[in-house]
């Protein structure tokens, strides 16, 4: 199955990147030419850009968990979310994005979309490349993770 | 009036609040915006080659990634003291339109529109992209997401990848372009301004043929009389990639023109002890509060302070344009916050004009794209971003490290003119305590008319539409939240 695995999130403000973090060990391990793994410093239209075409995607990504342990990391299906939106006001919502694509008759959404979050208790304001101590040990997690999703392990 | 301090604890991480506060009446007292400010970026760039700062700073933000690469790379020309080749210059601008091209469409139709095509009344389900459509028909949409992705595909063509490009570099580019590649540019840019025009005869049909939207344009909530500011060429018409920085006053009289290298003379920064974002105004007047007028050093910057402080565009068509703007508003400057929506179309029409000035240059095709690069120094940099004036400074050691970085964002520029107008708009719209989404998305119009930008691409999920209104009562209880899915 054309599967894309996406990492969303920014490298250069600390945990925010966790999901950058997870692609780059998810390398070594990926060789399916079916597979692609991709970084994606981006959200809304331009998410969907990345997503468009392949039949099943695979978003790593931090999330906001009530009741859940700085660091857990769980599956979720996109439709678990109320919306999907990067801190920003200048960004739509990857949900209304797929909304919109569906709306106009594209043929080329993955039928499959799936979240793979980290959790995380606040937003990250302070620049830095290193995750902290939980989330760096919640990475080889969310490695795992993926690779069950892709059926590698 | 009392006085209001919130307390630093409360101030938001993560997303821009809006906090109203009622009098005993019921009508607004005041209101104060918030916008988290990014930490620590001076010291994540000290150390690091200077090469390196136009993919790093591309990074500060999804949103504005080719004008941080761009003011970035200007800075870099600069520090280290080469002049790079004129076919360089007309890439990067070439590059620059395509930026525009996708970054106003994605305003217009998906953000800022919505309140006019929809309703700024209607449910805030419908205010939406879906909404828009939903008036105009699918075969819009289709366009819509047919030239945003022309204007993406331009910028990924010159500039490597469409949302964190790796051409820029001091003293050119890195790369240039080939026939073939000039063909498909020009042929998406000529598709691109017939759909410029098409939004804007979409914008007076639906909002200026509708009295009712005219009459809320012109409103007193929705104006300031500031100054304005913006790059503009030796003709004094609108330039986003290079240029003086010009600034006009409340008459259009042009009250300081200046080169960037001198922007800590000119620009003067005031901080609020409620506030993480600092206030820039003008130094030669000073700061006399969150007033407007004369007195007050405050500005405006983005697609309204562009037009304002220029005397026209460079362009045919978006000259025809922009004439008829002014009037219709009856002369210049245009104080309306919400005349921002307009403004920006007509920039949209000129940055495809002007895409196909550059495109149709034989220049365009030159392989003298990069100049050597002097010892290295200090340098500042600046371009127009799509939300307004954009400034980058760095101080290189004699190896090419960073040792000082200052930048100064477009949604700081216009902070002082934000925070009134959500002020003065919150005190227009709320009346005798009577809040309901309808009011306080007109509150959020204000706002949105500036396109703010929090400056940072964080992505936590769920997120949510990142702005919060709260409004307190006059004993400073919270009356009414409401926070955007």
């Amino acid at each position: 199955m054309k599967t894309v695995v996406l990492g969303v999130g920014n490298p250069i403000l600390k945990d925010d990147g966790a999901g950058i973090h997870v692609i780059r060990q998810l390398k070594k391990y990926v060789k399916d030419p079916d597979v692609t793994l991709d970084e994606a410093m981006t959200g809304g239209m331009n998410l969907l850009d990345m997503i468009l075409g392949y039949e099943k995607a695979i978003l790593i990504d931090t999330v906001k968990m009530k009741g859940a342990k700085t660091g857990e990391v769980r599956r979720f299906s996109l439709r678990d979310f109320p919306s999907v939106h990067s801190s920003n006001p200048h960004d739509v919502d990857l949900l209304e994005a797929i909304k919109l694509a569906e709306k106009l008759g594209e043929t080329s959404i993955p039928k499959e979309i799936v979240i793979v979050g980290i959790s995380v208790n606040e937003s990250q304001h302070v620049f830095g490349e290193q995750l902290s101590e939980k989330i760096l040990k919640a990475v080889p997690k969310a490695v795992e993770t993926v690779l069950s999703e892709l059926k590698i392990r | 009036m009392k006085t209001v301090t919130i307390d630093p604890i409360t101030r938001l991480e993560g997303h821009g609040k809006i906090s109203i506060f009622l009098d005993e009446a019921g009508d607004v007292e005041n209101a104060y915006l918030q916008i988290p400010e990014l930490r620590g970026f001076e010291r994540f760039c000290q150390g690091r080659r200077a090469e390196d700062m136009p993919q790093i700073t591309s990074r500060i933000c999804g949103v504005c990634p080719v004008a941080h690469h761009f003011a970035a790379t200007k800075a870099l020309d600069a520090a280290f003291n080469v002049e790079p080749p004129s076919a360089s210059k007309k890439l990067r601008e070439l590059m620059y339109c395509g930026y525009y091209i996708y970054d106003h469409i994605l305003h217009f139709y998906f953000l800022g529109g919505p309140d006019f095509v929809v309703g700024p009344d209607s449910p805030a389900s419908q205010r939406n992209v879906l909404g828009v459509i939903d008036k105009a028909g699918l075969e819009i949409g289709k366009e819509v997401i047919k030239h945003r992705a022309y204007g993406q595909k331009i910028t990924a063509i010159l500039g490597g990848k469409a949302t964190h490009p790796v051409c820029g570099l001091p003293g050119g580019v890195s790369k240039g372009l080939n026939k073939d590649e000039v063909q498909e540019i020009k042929d998406m840019v000529k598709s691109c301004t017939e759909f410029a025009k098409f939004t804007l005869k979409l914008f007076d049909d639906i909002v200026l043929k509708n009295k009712d939207y005219v009459d809320l344009i012109k409103s007193d909530p929705y104006s300031l009389k500031t100054y304005n500011m913006g790059l503009v060429d030796k003709h004094n018409k609108v330039n986003f990639y290079d240029g003086m920085i010009r600034v006009t006053d409340q008459d259009a009289k042009e009250y300081l023109k200046f080169d960037v290298k001198d922007y800590y003379k000119q620009i003067s920064e005031h901080v609020e002890p409620w506030s993480y974002m600092k206030f820039p105004y003008l130094t030669g007047i000073g700061w006399h509060g969150l007033e407007d007028g004369k007195k007050s050093g405050i500005y405006r910057v983005g697609p309204l302070g562009r037009l304002n402080a220029a005397d026209g565009m460079a362009t045919p068509l978006a000259e025809k344009e922009y004439k008829r703007m002014f009037e219709t508003f009856g002369g210049k400057s245009i104080n309306s916050t919400l005349a921002y929506h307009w403004a920006r179309l007509i920039e949209l029409l000129y940055a495809t004009e002007r895409a196909k000035e550059l495109a149709d240059d034989h220049e365009i095709i030159s392989t003298h794209i990069k100049n050597p690069v002097g010892a290295p120094g200090e340098g500042i940099g600046v371009v127009e971003a799509a939300r307004g004036t954009l400034i980058h400074h760095y101080k290189l050691d004699k190896n090419g490290l960073v040792e000082k970085a200052n930048l100064i964002v477009a949604t700081t520029n216009n902070a002082g003119a934000i925070t009134m107008s959500v002020r003065d708009a919150a005190k227009g719209v709320i009346k005798k305590g009577k809040i309901d989404d309808g009011i306080l998305n007109k509150v959020e119009m204000a706002f949105r008319a500036y396109d703010p930008c929090f400056g940072c691409a964080t992505h936590t999920l769920p997120g949510g539409m990142p702005l919060e209104v709260n409004v307190y009562d006059c004993n400073k209880k919270l009356y009414k939240s409401i926070k955007r899915l």
